[in-house]
């Protein structure tokens, strides 16, 4: 088991370097894909510098509390674009029949399909994340939970997508259904919890757990709780699972497009 | 001229497929509006107390009038389309065609969003009586708001063009894009000039939010014919700078377009 776990993180890490390799054929795009996206994230700091100028306590957070919550959401989708970044393509591979090439391969099938593309600006969003853990406050202890609940936080949002990609085996629009749930997701968790009230909550540790992403990850890392620190890991593991199951009960009832294609 | 209008009717036409698409799209809006009624309503302990001169339901139906403006007029075609003529060469076919390749995108583009934006004029209306009431509206200015919200279609469509003609330079101009999003949600959509600091609101005037998102919703908020007019002397400046160096970049960056045969 642990073996085969290893031989999956080596594959994955192999694809993430060809994928950039091919992505840097052209530097200038590389670097401006980067660069461009730090700056597109920063840009919200404004806008909180312009809320906390009204009121000095949003929703039981202060600025500092806020860039960790923005370090925290943007290190979670760099992980998961990184990684996994043809995860928002997987309802039109399915539903155009393009997922032959993935399925002759030696290798996990889900797996080879997510980590078939790295989107470049992820790196943008993983570097702007440590800036601002960098302001929030560094520590070796908040160096190494942060990474810990980033990749925590990747793999559930890339299991949510999945699950709601899946759903293009048998119906049409899980495209735009994976997209607006990926939206209201990222839309949710870079605002304060404390903000929303009543029944909204409940989907947060549903549909949309961006509570397990991201809100129950920065209260850990402001104040150490086992019991919240247990649930983080084990909703992980088993939104895996459930994105896993998702996609191989769909599977069976793929049909191919017949496309010729080769993956290079 | 007729060409044009053939453009923009066939593109209206094929549009109407895809209304599901765009009703689809409508929760994304909803989220946005929904997130940040939450927000103003605990920025706003008072509901009566004002916060830079505006009322919490002014706050509100700004930020829902900014929010249409951006939903119902974002388009593919003026960031990907002439990203991907450019990059591909495919724009050196419609160089020798008797059409203008900028005026066939701007008459395409405003095809497309006709719909889309009608949808979701009719959905911001909704929205905004059923979570706030109705707004404090004089019928007769909305003849003079209708010309303020073209014009600033008209301008943010040039503006993008512009961004993507960049791909003449650089290969891919998404990340200015991106860029330019953000000036325009944080600084135009979430909050109204007046609640940034004094020294950074003159500048403010100077940014395309001024004449893309801000003029048409103050105007809707609180209308005056003074605004009306100073909105609409700034918009007509800033489109004609804009063309002139629309024009300027797409004359320079066809000279430098590489075609790879094919």
């Amino acid at each position: 088991m642990l073996m085969e776990v290893k031989k999956e993180l080596k594959f994955i890490l192999l694809s993430i370097k060809y994928n950039l390799a091919r992505e840097m054929t052209n530097k200038v795009t590389f670097l401006t894909n980067i660069i461009f996206m730090i700056l597109n994230n920063a840009a919200f700091l404004i806008e909180w510098i312009i809320f906390f100028s009204i009121k000095d306590n949003i929703g039981g957070y202060g600025l500092k509390d806020v860039v960790l919550l923005w370090g925290l959401a943007s290190g979670t989708y760099a992980i998961c674009f990184l990684f996994f970044g043809a995860v928002q393509e997987l309802p039109n591979l399915i539903m155009n029949g393009k997922i032959d090439s993935f399925l002759v391969q030696p290798k996990n099938v889900l797996i080879s399909i997510l980590t078939s593309k790295t989107k470049v600006s992820a790196i943008g969003d993983l570097i702007y994340s440590y800036i601002l853990l960098f302001i929030y406050g560094f520590s070796i202890k908040n160096f190494l939970f942060f990474t810990l609940f980033i990749v925590t936080g990747g793999i559930i949002v890339t299991s949510i997508a999945t699950i709601f990609g899946s759903l293009a085996f048998y119906i049409t629009k899980a495209d735009t259904l994976t997209g607006n749930v990926m939206g209201t997701m990222l839309n949710f968790d870079t605002y304060p919890e404390g903000i929303f009230k009543g029944a909204i909550r409940i989907l947060f540790y549903t549909i949309i757990p961006i509570s397990f992403a991201v809100y129950m990850p920065l209260n850990i890392l402001k104040e150490f709780e086992i019991i919240k620190f247990i649930a983080v890991i084990i909703f992980t593991l088993f939104i895996t699972l459930i994105a896993f199951l998702s996609f191989y009960k769909g599977l069976k009832k793929y049909s191919s497009g017949n496309l010729m294609s080769a993956r290079v | 001229m007729r060409k044009y209008l053939n453009i923009f009717k066939a593109t209206l036409i094929n549009e109407l497929q895809y209304v599901s698409d765009i009703v689809l799209g409508f929760l994304s809006f909803l989220i946005k509006i929904f997130i940040f009624l939450q927000l103003w309503n605990y920025l706003y302990d008072d509901p009566s107390s004002l916060i830079a001169g505006l009322s919490k339901d002014q706050m509100i139906w700004y930020v829902i009038i900014t929010e249409m403006i951006w939903y119902g007029t974002r388009n593919k075609t003026l960031v990907s389309q002439i990203t991907d003529d450019i990059k591909s060469g495919g724009i050196a076919y419609t160089l020798n065609k008797p059409y203008s390749y900028i005026i066939y995108i701007i008459t395409k583009h405003f095809g497309e969003i006709s719909i889309k934006f009608i949808l979701y004029l009719i959905l911001a209306i909704v929205t905004g009586f059923i979570f706030i009431g109705p707004i404090d509206f004089n019928i007769i200015s909305l003849p003079f708001i209708i010309i303020v919200f073209l014009l600033s279609f008209i301008i943010n469509a040039v503006i993008r063009i512009i961004i993507s003609m960049l791909s003449f330079y650089i290969e891919d101009s998404t990340p200015f894009h991106w860029l330019y999003d953000k000036v325009i949600i944080v600084l135009g959509i979430i909050f109204p000039i007046e609640v940034f600091p004094k020294v950074l609101q003159p500048i403010l005037k100077f940014t395309p939010i001024y004449v893309v998102t801000y003029g048409p919703a103050k105007l809707v908020i609180d209308f005056s014919i003074n605004s009306f007019i100073t909105i609409l002397i700034v918009q007509i400046i800033y489109l004609i700078v804009i063309i002139l160096l629309l024009a300027l970049i797409y004359r320079k960056g066809v000279r430098k377009l590489n075609v790879n045969g094919g």
